[in-house]
């Protein structure tokens, strides 16, 4: 080969030399000063890893800072699996101790991911188990559990959290951000291997604690109103039932409670209808004769009815060709709007509501806060249903004036109703008194929010006199409170079924009124769902119930009774109701203290006879129709182990889910035939069986009302 | 006089540009194997033994250019005998790492005799072309030297050692090459083997035709293509050293704070990928400094190439270019993901002793070939 050419090729050997070279400088050029940033992440990612480090949840106070809810550490189980030594060895015995499916907690444990849960805070027995198995790679987090000191106690306004102790219901959704606090971070550089670094960055972003919230809610007369709906729920067996107690100046809830109802720290074990809604700011109902309290605020105000005004009630009024009967058969003749207060008398009202006209009853019937929500600071509240105006007929005026026509939701009934309490002026309905730093300070307090003046003073105070006379001489004598002037208007509604029109032998029983009278301290709302056992009138239902939530809340109160007071000369369901037939109830193997409720509430006087707590006999018997007012004699025995002996309640009327539940309830199992609502039940009601016994009841689809006249309705 | 005579007649820009890529990748070395041990041993261990390896070296150094080289050729068929002797004795009693069967046992120190088969092949091979020099025209004369190189790159590819396998395939075409094959018939045969191996793999892949490779090597061949197809499998590294690589940006995160380095999320730290360590710690001035260091060393030794008085020094120091360029090629091309991960260290940077004696006899042997160069006089 020739020098040259030799030249050549080494020249040649030399120039593809040079041209690789400045392809690898190129392309390192590339890597390290173009892409550098997104690969330094890559860099970044690669080492650390973030462990979000919970804040403690803030505790709910009520409004003496007693803690209802509080947050308590619970330690988490969560996994390296980088770090784990023998994955089968190690899920076996993990599975065991957490009591998991051993095949799952394997699969979590060997994800080819930084950081696994596998159990979320667990028990501290569990958790002690876990430590002491002494497993590389698993590690006990501490997180921190919700904790509800007083188990079920105002459930719906204390709301729930997930898992996360993420707001998902009440005060903890609607104050989510104050409660919840700033999470930490634990960041962990750790090599390739997974092994944390011990030399290397090992920061704890400390996290934040939530704040606390006070309530307005206190926590004394939250327990009056769960005990009395404990007893609603016993004695009337209703679907639903509300009690709202509220300060009419400031607005302040004091408590607020429904049935059903849930423990919050166990809200997955109840069912989802049962701590999604708030019925007291979400249930819808037509609230009958409590919604007369605005038709004679807004004839009051408008000089629509004076001292002098006189109506008179033939027993029915027309409206547009339709006959609305009052509730009393014969009519109450000649009246003065106080007389139709007290009387709770439909075409009176109807009278005053035409009197008034569209115009001017609907500005009242907004003023007061109707179709609007009323912004408690609770999520899910219903604005109600309010025939748009400008559609309104005079037949829908006539019936809104009796609290037709119209649904409501209990917070907007007791708004309104505090507002005549507080001489016409509306105070918007709030839960939260102060927000408290984790140390101490208070960060920020509620002041009572007014929204508007919606009666004149004198109007207010008229409309408190008249409704003073109601509790003294009409339909509301069963609300007087012992020691205090009282005012209030019952009401009793038909249910509207889901095809319209009223399903027959439903009833929405309510008592809404406030006491002193001169100065109002609480106003009270109290709504019953579909009562049964055949008491459903609000003066019946809803009334005693207010006066036991009342008279216990006053006195706690301190507040000073008034004596020498007028007072209602007699039981009311005596004058006014006509000869009226009650049933006596079923009270044989019931506790005392609830067979005289029940016969209370079913208008019947009582005697005993013998010793003990539980009724062994009763005189009539259950079932029995006998006037109202007649002395049942109940024969006491002392309660021993025969409790295997159960008398079968009355499921006529009931779904079968419904059915099943009662006589679950009583240790009975139902055999059921057909579908709809229960029909004929075997053995009867009354029947005394052994626990555990079958009862065969058959259901039928119930009959369609297509009557959609307006019910009439006792008040 | 005559040691004065031959001391200034040696090429200083070499042996400086070789001993500042040594200290350079000391230096490196001692990063990389920093907290590779948190179990307490000397973490200088690594750089200590390759000290050891770089003293032997330059007794290496000195007795390859105290020979008169043009006696070697009396030696090349000796040498490829032991070769291949050696080849076989490691299939047999080789020690095992890393999955293969490559090394022999030496006291404390593990001997590679692959390392050693590349500086022989280049020996024997410059002997077996001279004497074949412009007879190498047509394809049946290459055939014999096919079987020459072919049958310890067999033994090698055995082991396995696919990549010094593919680097005797370099050395044999760059020296062909030099030898004055023709470049058409190179060109041709190289593109020709390339299709067919990229084919066969292909083939492989689609229709599992049989072909000589572990799974393994198979796929680390491939994966440089979409590294992020098995990011936590075989694109692993080649992810890692590229993270590596662009997080040390232009003037890297400083020596000893590499966290891809230091956290170990770079494999083979202190061998395979020493470059991305560079490049990590000390950003694209380190590794691009060292990239210059290299082309001065490939620079002169193609100038020594030119220099040399005959065939055999020629194409000795042309084997040693080609080999040479062709590791910094891979070694660099897989660090910076553009070649497939073989395993083939940085000469003269990564660690290792086998491959240190060899880069450096073959540095001892360049200045050989330099010292004794044509003296043409213009």
């Amino acid at each position: 080969m020739t020098n040259i050419v030799m030249r050549k090729r080494l020249t040649l050997l030399l120039f593809l030399a040079v041209i690789l070279f400045v392809t690898l400088i190129g392309r390192l050029a590339w890597l390290q000063l173009v892409r550098g940033g997104e690969l330094e992440q890559g860099a970044l990612e690669n080492r650390v890893r973030e462990i979000v480090v919970e804040a403690r949840r803030g505790d709910i106070c009520d409004r003496n800072g007693k803690v209802l809810v509080t947050s308590v550490s619970a330690d988490s189980v969560a996994v390296i699996p980088a770090q784990v030594e023998g994955p089968r060895e190690a899920a076996a015995k993990l599975a065991k101790a957490l009591a998991m499916d051993e095949e799952k907690v394997f699969k979590r444990i060997t994800k080819r991911e930084a950081f696994v849960w596998v159990k979320r805070k667990i028990d501290f027995a569990t958790a002690r188990r876990v430590r002491n198995l002494k497993l590389s790679g698993v590690e006990l987090i501490e997180e921190s559990r919700r904790q509800y000191n007083r188990g079920s106690l105002a459930a719906h306004v204390l709301g729930i959290v997930g898992v996360d102790n993420q707001g998902l219901g009440g005060i903890e959704l609607a104050y989510d951000r104050d409660l919840v606090g700033k999470p930490g971070k634990m960041v962990v550089e750790q090599d390739a291997t997974g092994r944390e670094i011990p030399a290397a960055l090992h920061r704890l972003h400390k996290p934040v604690p939530g704040n606390n919230l006070f309530l307005t809610i206190d926590e004394t007369i939250q327990y009056f109103v769960e005990r009395e709906l404990d007893k609603i729920v016993d004695t009337h067996h209703p679907a639903s039932a509300v009690i709202i107690v509220m300060d009419p100046k400031t607005g302040e809830i004091l408590a607020l409670g429904n049935r059903p109802t849930f423990a919050p720290g166990k809200w997955r074990e109840t069912p989802q209808a049962v701590w999604d809604r708030n019925p007291a700011i979400w249930r819808l109902y037509e609230p009958g004769s409590t919604f007369k309290i605005v038709t004679a605020a807004a004839a009051l105000a408008e000089g629509v009815v004076d001292e002098g005004s006189r109506f008179y009630c033939p027993g029915f009024i027309k409206v547009a060709d339709r006959r609305i009967r009052c509730w009393k058969a014969g009519g109450h003749g000649s009246q003065s709007f106080e007389e139709v207060v007290q009387h709770s008398c439909n075409p009176g009202f109807i009278q005053a509501g035409l009197d008034l006209g569209r115009e001017r009853f609907y500005k009242y019937v907004k003023a007061f806060g109707f179709g609007q929500r009323t912004g408690i600071n609770l999520p899910g509240e219903a604005k109600g249903i309010l025939i748009p105006e400008e559609k309104a007929t005079s037949l829908n005026i006539a019936t809104m004036a009796i609290g037709q026509s119209i649904a409501v939701t209990p917070i907007q009934l007791i708004t309104a109703a505090a507002a005549v309490a507080n001489e016409g002026e509306l105070i918007k309905p709030r839960l939260v008194q102060a927000v408290q730093s984790p140390e101490g300070r208070v960060l920020r307090t509620f002041k009572a929010e007014r929204v508007r003046r919606v009666l004149p003073e004198e109007a207010a105070r008229e409309l408190k006199r008249l409704l003073e006379k109601v509790v003294l001489k009409g339909t509301g004598v069963n609300a007087y409170l012992e020691g205090y002037r009282t005012a209030g208007k019952t009401g009793t509604a038909q249910v509207v079924g889901p095809a319209g029109g009223y399903v027959p032998g439903k009833y929405v029983s309510s008592f809404v009124g406030f006491a002193p009278v001169d100065d109002p301290r609480l106003v009270t709302l109290v709504v019953v769902w579909e009562p049964k056992g055949g008491i459903y009138f609000g003066s019946q239902v809803a009334a005693p119930v207010f006066k036991a939530v009342m008279e216990d809340a006053l006195r706690y109160l301190g507040v000073p009774q008034q004596a020498g007071r007028e007072k209602p000369e007699k039981p009311w369901y005596m004058i006014e109701e006509e000869p009226k037939s009650v049933t006596v109830p079923e009270l044989v193997n019931l506790p005392l203290d609830e067979a005289v409720r029940s016969l209370k509430a079913a208008g019947l006087r009582f005697t005993l006879r013998g010793d003990g707590e539980v009724v062994r006999a009763q005189v009539p018997q259950g079932g029995a129709a006998v006037l109202a007012g007649t002395k049942v004699v109940l024969e006491l025995k002392t309660l021993r182990g025969n409790g295997t002996e159960v008398t079968v309640p009355d499921v006529t009327g009931l779904t079968i889910k419904e059915a099943a539940a009662l006589l679950e309830k009583v240790g009975l199992t139902l055999v059921p035939s057909g579908s709809g609502v229960a029909r004929v039940q075997q053995p009867a009601a009354g029947t005394k069986v052994r626990r555990g016994q079958t009862i065969k009841v058959e259901f039928a689809s119930p009959e369609r009302l297509e009557d959609s006249e307006p019910a009439v309705l006792h008040p | 006089m005559r040691v004065k005579r031959f001391l200034r007649s040696l090429d200083y820009t070499l042996l400086a540009v070789a001993a500042l890529i040594i200290v350079y990748g000391l230096i490196a070395i001692s990063s990389a194997t920093h907290v590779t041990n948190p179990t307490g041993e000397d973490p200088y261990s690594f750089m200590k033994k390759q000290i050891v390896w770089a003293a032997l070296g330059f007794a290496v150094v000195l007795f390859f250019m105290g020979w008169r080289y043009e006696e070697l050729p009396r030696y090349t068929t000796a040498l490829y005998i032991i070769n291949l002797a050696l080849l076989t004795a490691v299939l047999f009693i080789g020690h095992t790492a890393l999955g293969a069967q490559r090394w022999i046992k030496l006291g404390p120190f593990l001997l590679q005799p692959s390392e050693f088969a590349k500086f022989i092949i280049i020996l024997a091979l410059a002997n077996f072309l001279t004497r074949r020099e412009g007879k190498l025209d047509r394809l049946r004369d290459l055939v014999p030297v096919f079987l020459y190189t072919g049958l310890p790159l067999l033994l090698i590819l055995q082991q396995p050692d696919l990549g010094t396998s593919l680097v005797f395939v370099a050395i044999m075409f760059g020296m062909l090459y030099m030898a004055g094959a023709r470049p058409a018939l190179l060109l041709t045969l190289a593109f020709s083997g390339l299709v067919s191996v990229c084919g066969w793999i292909w083939a492989h892949l689609n229709y599992g035709v049989w072909i000589p490779l572990k799974e393994y090597q198979l796929a680390r061949l491939t994966i440089f293509l979409n590294p992020w197809q098995d990011w936590q499998g075989a694109g692993y590294h080649m992810i890692q050293s590229q993270i590596a690589l662009g997080s040390g940006g232009l003037l890297g995160r400083g020596l000893y704070c590499g966290t891809q380095n230091q956290l170990n999320f770079l494999p083979e730290q202190h061998t395979d990928f020493i470059f991305s360590v560079v490049g990590e710690e000390l950003g694209f001035i380190g590794a691009g400094t060292l990239l210059i260091l290299y082309f001065l060393l490939l620079y002169r030794g193609v100038k020594i190439a030119t220099a040399a008085k005959d065939s055999f020094g020629r194409l000795a120091a042309t084997g040693i270019v080609t080999m040479l360029v062709f590791h910094i090629l891979v070694n660099i091309g897989m660090n910076i993901g553009i070649m497939p991960v073989t395993g083939i260290p940085l000469p003269l940077f990564s660690y290792g002793g086998s491959a240190m004696l060899t880069n450096l006899a073959a540095i001892g042997l360049l200045e050989n070939i330099y010292a004794r160069r044509q003296k043409i006089l213009f």
